[in-house]
């Protein structure tokens, strides 16, 4: 084996000389100076340097540890960047022995006034402990004596027992002017380490081993890695050699993350180093894999007592399910499939909280009544295959928990259930009440899932291949001599129209559903509402009602002018900025159609109509059409607007930009009718 | 049999009413359907009872049963307890029964979740809380919740509201204070009569049967027109330390000499500061402006809940050292910071809130939720400094603690004076644009807009945002008009006049809709009310618009050669006890347009009847600010 480690101490020290120092508590004049001013007017405070250093000591009683050490000097602009001086650090706190702690907080704020610097220091009063739950404990301190123009700078530890390294932040929303992250971990633990690969900045790493003697005093007793005790033994002094392998990253100017409306995760953006523990092997031991490959990652869930092994947990409803479907393996798999489904949303309610792995156990929560997500989704599952439907788990991850950069059980945070049997494939999630076939709540649909068939064998499968959702809306509109219209409104949503519509309605009373349909329709006042199939999610819903709006058509100097589409059709367009950097998430594949229906009023006739048109979006991306006709004493307009797509990247901005200009300049053109 | 009749007798005395001990108030099949109506809650029962053991002693005991009749009803099962060192939770337990009353499941004090009651951004406090952590399986289910906890500070008792909250129906409540010790109580009651509560003693109250209430838009403070009972201990101890509390004088006199008396030291270099920095200015009003620009140059705001119960701030002397204080802290070291200037000024406590909400003057005791300071000047006139803002203009307070009833301490004790109200006179928005309209719809063009008082305080705020969002905040403010592109943005703030001033250059394709050869063109570019008050069928609520406002617009439109009106608005005049609203179009000599308009809405309290008018009012404005005009081509 060989040995690099001269090299990165000769750089830092050659670096030292020349540059400026960043020795904690050597805060001078040419800090002020050199970044006064900020590079952005959107900056409101500037890091003049931020490093990290991680490794691994060593204890004879508790063995190896892992150090976090963090120091950050930072320059506030203005009064909007006070918030930096207050900073949040959330240490896990479960049990004595299962803690981080943090320790050595030291800091200073500096001051530049006169040619000369000042330092005032943080001191216990400014440092705060908060036991938040049962699991988290948060270490707040604030900065003293911050003032426009001062420098900040802090420097802390934290200790943990795990070996797991939490995700460094290499870009903040405030630019970063110097930035070393360094991380050594003993040859005995293996990391694989992956870049935010959307981030729009991309680091630089470099690598190297080097070679590290520990040394301790071992009282025979509490040596707790017997591997090591033949290393030198007989004496109460003892040591041990092992090779570390190191990454630096050694940065300048590391540009502010942009924040931007319409992103469904700004952090999926941010430019950040993810070290991924895939295997402990000491010497004269065998090798502990954890995840190397989304395979290994797959495995290892499944292996996990509140995984695969819920699924194998029958007995208790047995009964119940026999009374669902029958004793009989065969029959009709859709049927049995939805009432099963039915049966689990009904029988266990979610609790609220996430993860892939039962909270409860599939028992208990049937019992109970309720269970977090993978409680109730192995508990489908497992029902399903009892009664002879191929079913398997998808382990997921929420749009909040991001996209799994690689092979990492992190990367999940949710499991769902995949039904793969003859001529019949669906994705299932039981935790919502309006949730059916390939119809998952939004925070699900993300990226892709990983399915675990039976024998543990797993395989990627796509989430946003959703079918296209539809919207039809029929509008009949007659004219009266007061210039209100009056007439019927027969609504038809399918899919995730029906799904996002259910979820906001279901639980209303009429007369509410009424008073929010009113909403942003002018003066409107809707009746005889009716709801067909607002619970069967299987079903379309409709949605019809009577309506009649005031001041739809105007008088102007004797001619009727009025917009035939009335109070449907987007009239504002949501697309405000002139440039975008990140995708924008249009939620799902939609088409919407608009089928209007207007009675002329006695003694007018149509001067003018707005021109029919139909445009496209990036080949098939958006398809607008709008037609309209006159036909005797009525006018017939048909619209339709299709995405066919679920994003849009940057790079289309402007041409979706447009085709959406077009839609709403389109849906607010007026009919002119004059008198015959 | 003689016995039990005997007991029955004694409770009915002793209490109005007893938990009924059979399932019929676990089940939710026995509520009348009055009570469900508009309802998500039914409090079936709640008792509470509170004895005083001595001033210094207090023990609060609950016993409630409420049935969740849907997932909305939730968070409504008002089974929630704080404490902190002085408070001490002695029982908490709670069952659960399905919709016929058997019970479903038992939950113990130590299953209770416990968190800290920390609200967001607030770095540290000592409260916390411990809640019921229930996910229900299906619904009506009922949460019967038993509460014994032990109070060692004693300013504060826990008062009675039995309408609880909106979609909250009520069976049965009851309040009982016991006073066991000789301190002497007070009590204050309010809205018992419409309610029909019964009284049964200075201190103990009951009442059955009240149908949910459902909130309406511009409808007062819930606790303005509910019932309540507020009982006060006139001697108490607010974590170990000891108070009287007769009347706002006696109480405020507390609170200077318990806790604020010793806080307000400075450093003898820091007073000279002060001296320097104010000297040779005659007027207390512009040494008070020096001092208050020096505070917020020097200070942030922190929110750190500690200190007797939260109520005492931290010593000026290390809100100078440290730069950082709450509110309290904040007020206390500026009044410290006056005194060094020999400005008199006196600590205020007070309810922020965007709402106007008021101390109540009739009754002493642990209220408000933020500090400010108060200037006296010798004419009774108060000048009003909100000290956790490092941007507000001097003595300006719109729009969070402005036009209320606030507690200010003086030497002389505890006394409660109005702040600041900002009239529709003073509160402003001026806009003034000069538009070209071109043949193809597009209106290019130069808008300003000025605003003052209470209009100054929504929209400085732009000020302090990141420039990316500058130009959105005008797409926002002007969502009607599509295809809007706002350049040349610039923004004036004059703090010693409290007027603030943006400017832009606005473009925007279409504005003007083509239909054959015309143009329809909606004069009112700028400021258009777009929003019509919701429409009830029988409103139930009086209405409070809580403060005026007046509007006024110019807006002068060129027109495209090819173009000449065919159409336009006919004048509009409206006055009414709201307001008033004007809009008028006419030709200057170069034959361009002029669009003006006025929209004045007073602040008022209204009974329920004047709604619909109201309704109307704002309505018709939507209709005139929207109406068009036709140009054709010539």
């Amino acid at each position: 084996m060989k040995y690099f480690y001269l090299v990165v101490v000769a750089l830092f020290t050659l670096q030292g000389g020349v540059a400026q120092n960043y020795k904690f508590g050597k805060v001078s004049k040419e800090d002020f100076n050199k970044y006064k001013t900020p590079a952005s007017p959107d900056d409101n405070a500037t890091v003049i340097y931020r490093s990290q250093t991680i490794n691994f000591e060593y204890a004879p009683s508790k063995g190896f540890f892992q150090q976090n050490e963090v120091h950050e000097r930072i320059l506030i602009h203005n009064k909007e960047g006070f918030d930096w001086a207050t900073k949040k650090v959330r240490i896990y706190n479960q049990s004595a022995a299962n803690s981080e702690l943090l320790r050595n907080l030291k800091g200073y704020t500096f001051t530049y006034s006169n040619g000369k610097v000042e330092k005032i220091k943080l001191k216990s009063e400014g440092m705060f402990e908060e036991i938040a739950n049962q699991y988290w404990k948060i270490n707040t301190f604030t900065m003293p004596n911050i003032s426009e123009g001062c420098i900040i700078e802090y420097t802390y530890v934290v200790e943990s027992p795990y070996l797991s390294i939490k995700d460094i932040d290499v870009q903040y929303t405030i630019p970063i002017a110097k930035f070393e992250l360094e991380i050594r971990t003993p040859e005995y633990f293996k990391y694989s380490r992956i870049l935010n690969p959307r981030a729009t900045f991309i680091p630089k790493i470099e690598e190297s081993e080097s070679e590290r003697t520990v040394r301790y005093t071992a009282r025979k007793e509490e040596s707790t890695l017997n591997a090591f005790r033949s290393l030198k033994s007989g004496v109460s002094q003892t040591e041990f050699t092992f090779a570390e392998n190191i990454i630096t990253v050694d940065l300048d100017n590391v540009p502010a993350l942009k924040i931007e409306p319409l992103v469904n995760n700004l952090d999926n953006y941010r430019a950040k180093l993810v070290m991924e523990h895939t295997s402990t092997k000491y010497p004269n031991d065998i090798a502990k894999y954890y995840s190397t490959t989304w395979d290994d990652v797959t495995k290892k869930i499944y292996e996990d007592n509140d995984f695969g092994a819920q699924l194998n947990r029958k007995g208790f409803y047995t009964e119940d399910l026999e009374t669902l479907v029958g004793t009989q393996k065969g029959g009709d798999t859709f049927k049995k499939a939805q009432a099963i489904l039915n049966f689990v949303k009904r029988k266990v309610k979610w609790n609220g909280f996430v993860g892939y792995t039962a909270e409860n156990g599939v028992r208990k929560a049937y019992i109970d009544g309720s269970g977090n997500v993978a409680d109730i989704n192995l508990l489908l599952v497992s029902m399903l295959r009892e009664a002879g439907i191929k079913a398997n788990p998808v382990l997921v991850s929420t749009k909040s928990n991001g996209i799994p950069l690689f092979p990492t059980r992190q990367g999940f945070n949710y499991v769902i259930c995949l039904i793969e049997d003859t001529g019949f494939t669906a994705l299932l999630d039981a935790t919502s009440p309006y949730s059916t076939f390939n119809i998952l709540p939004d925070h699900v649909v993300n990226w892709q899932g990983r399915v675990i068939r039976e024998q543990g064998s797993s395989t990627w499968i796509n989430l946003s291949g959703m079918p296209s959702s539809k919207k039809t809306v029929s509008l009949n509109v007659k004219m009266n001599n007061d210039l209100s219209v009056e007439g019927k409104v027969r609504t038809h949503l399918t899919n995730y129209f029906a799904y996002s519509y259910r979820s906001v309605y279901a639980k209303v009373t009429a007369e509410s559903h009424a008073k929010n349909l009113e909403k942003n329709k002018g003066d409107i006042s809707i009746t005889n509402l009716t709801v067909e199939n607002d619970t069967d999610a299987l079903q379309p819903l409709k949605v019809n009602y009577d309506y009649k709006l005031n001041g739809a058509v105007e008088d102007l100097g004797g001619k009727l002018y009025f917009s035939p589409l009335l109070f449907f059709g987007d009239n504002e367009n949501p697309l405000k900025q002139e440039e975008r950097i990140y995708p924008i998430d249009l939620g799902f594949p939609k088409t919407s159609k608009y089928i209007v229906n207007i009675m002329l009023p006695e003694g007018y006739k149509v001067e003018s109509l707005p021109k029919s048109e139909a445009s496209k979006f990036n080949t098939n991306e958006g398809v607008f059409s709008y037609i309209i006709k006159e036909n005797g004493k009525y006018l017939q307009l048909t619209v339709n607007i299709d995405f066919n797509t679920s994003l849009v990247q940057p790079a289309d901005y402007d041409a979706f930009k447009a085709f959406y200009t077009l839609i709403t300049t389109k849906e607010s053109e007026k009919v002119v009718l004059t008198k015959i | 049999m003689k016995h039990k009749v005997l007991t029955l007798l004694v409770f009915l005395f002793s209490s109005s009413f007893s938990i009924a001990q059979e399932a019929s108030v676990y089940s939710a099949y026995t509520i009348s359907s009055n009570l469900k109506d508009h309802a998500n809650t039914v409090v079936r029962y709640n008792d509470i009872a509170i004895n005083i053991e001595s001033f210094d002693k207090i023990v609060y005991t609950n016993t409630r049963v409420v049935t969740i009749l849907n997932k909305a009803g939730n968070t409504k099962t008002g089974t929630t307890v704080h404490y902190d060192e002085n408070i001490n939770i002695k029982k908490l337990e709670a069952r659960i029964f399905n919709a016929s009353g058997a019970e479903i499941k038992k939950i113990k004090k130590k299953d209770f979740e416990d968190i800290s009651a920390v609200p967001g951004g607030t770095l540290y406090s000592d409260s916390r809380v411990k809640y019921l952590k229930y996910t229900p399986t299906t619904y009506p289910y009922t949460v019967h919740f038993i509460a014994e906890v032990e109070y060692e500070t004693t300013a504060y008792l826990s008062g009675w509201s039995p309408v609880e909250g909106f979609y909250i129906s009520t069976e049965q409540s009851s309040y009982k204070v016991t006073n066991n010790s000789d301190v002497a109580l007070k009590v204050l009651t309010k809205n018992l009569e419409p309610y029909e509560i019964t009284t049964h003693g200075k201190y103990h109250y009951s009442v059955k049967n009240i149908k949910a209430l459902q909130p309406e838009a511009y409808g007062p403070r819930f606790s303005t027109y509910t019932p309540m009972v507020k009982v006060a201990l006139k001697s108490f101890v607010m974590n170990g330390v000891e108070g009287v509390n007769n009347d706002w004088n006696d109480f405020g006199a507390w609170i200077d000499n318990s806790l604020l008396n010793g806080t307000e030291e400075l450093p003898d270099a820091i007073k000279k500061d002060i001296q320097n920095l104010t000297a040779g200015v005659t007027s207390n009003v512009d040494k008070a402006r020096l001092v208050y620009k020096y505070m917020q140059d020097k200070t942030r705001y922190i929110s750190v809940q500690v200190g007797i119960g939260g109520w005492k701030p931290m010593l000026a002397q290390d809100v100078d050292r440290l730069g950082y204080a709450d509110c309290k802290g904040l007020s206390n070291y500026t009044k410290a910071l006056l005194d060094a200037a020999g400005v008199t000024s006196y600590y205020a406590i007070i309810y922020g809130d965007r709402n106007i909400r008021n101390i109540n003057k009739d009754f002493s005791g642990a209220e408000g939720n933020h500090a400010v300071l108060c200037i006296p000047d010798a004419n009774g006139v108060y000048t009003w400094l909100e000290c956790t803002s490092q941007t507000d203009p001097f003595g300006f307070i719109a729009n969070w603690t402005d036009d209320r009833d606030a507690l200010i301490i003086t030497p002389q004790g505890g006394k409660i004076v109005h702040t600041t109200s900002y009239s529709e006179k003073e509160s402003v928005q001026d806009t003034k644009a000069e538009v070209v309209l071109n043949g193809n719809g597009t209106i290019k063009g130069n808008v300003t807009i000025t605003t003052t008082g209470y209009q100054y305080a929504l929209h400085e705020g732009i000020q302090n945002r990141p420039v990316r969002e500058h130009d959105l905040y005008f797409k926002d403010h002007w969502d009607y008009i599509n295809n809007l592109s706002v350049t040349d943005i610039n923004f004036t703030n004059n703090k010693d006049v409290v007027v603030f001033t943006e400017s832009a250059t606005v473009n925007a394709t279409s504005y003007a809709q083509k239909s054959g050869s015309r143009l329809l063109v909606i004069p009112n570019m700028f400021n258009r009310v777009t929003y019509t008050p919701t429409r009830y069928k029988n409103r139930t609520l009086d209405f409070e618009i809580q403060r005026g406002f007046t509007d006024v617009d110019t807006f002068i439109i060129t027109l495209d050669d090819a173009y000449s009106v065919e159409a336009m608005p006919e004048p509009v005049n409206i006055t009414n006890k709201f307001g008033s609203y004007s809009a008028a179009i006419s030709v200057d000599a170069a034959g361009k347009l002029i669009y003006k308009r006025t929209y004045m809405l007073r602040k008022g309290f209204y009974p329920k009847e004047d709604y619909a008018s109201y309704r109307a009012f704002i309505a018709s404005i939507v209709k005139h600010d929207k109406a068009k005009m036709v140009l054709v081509t010539k």
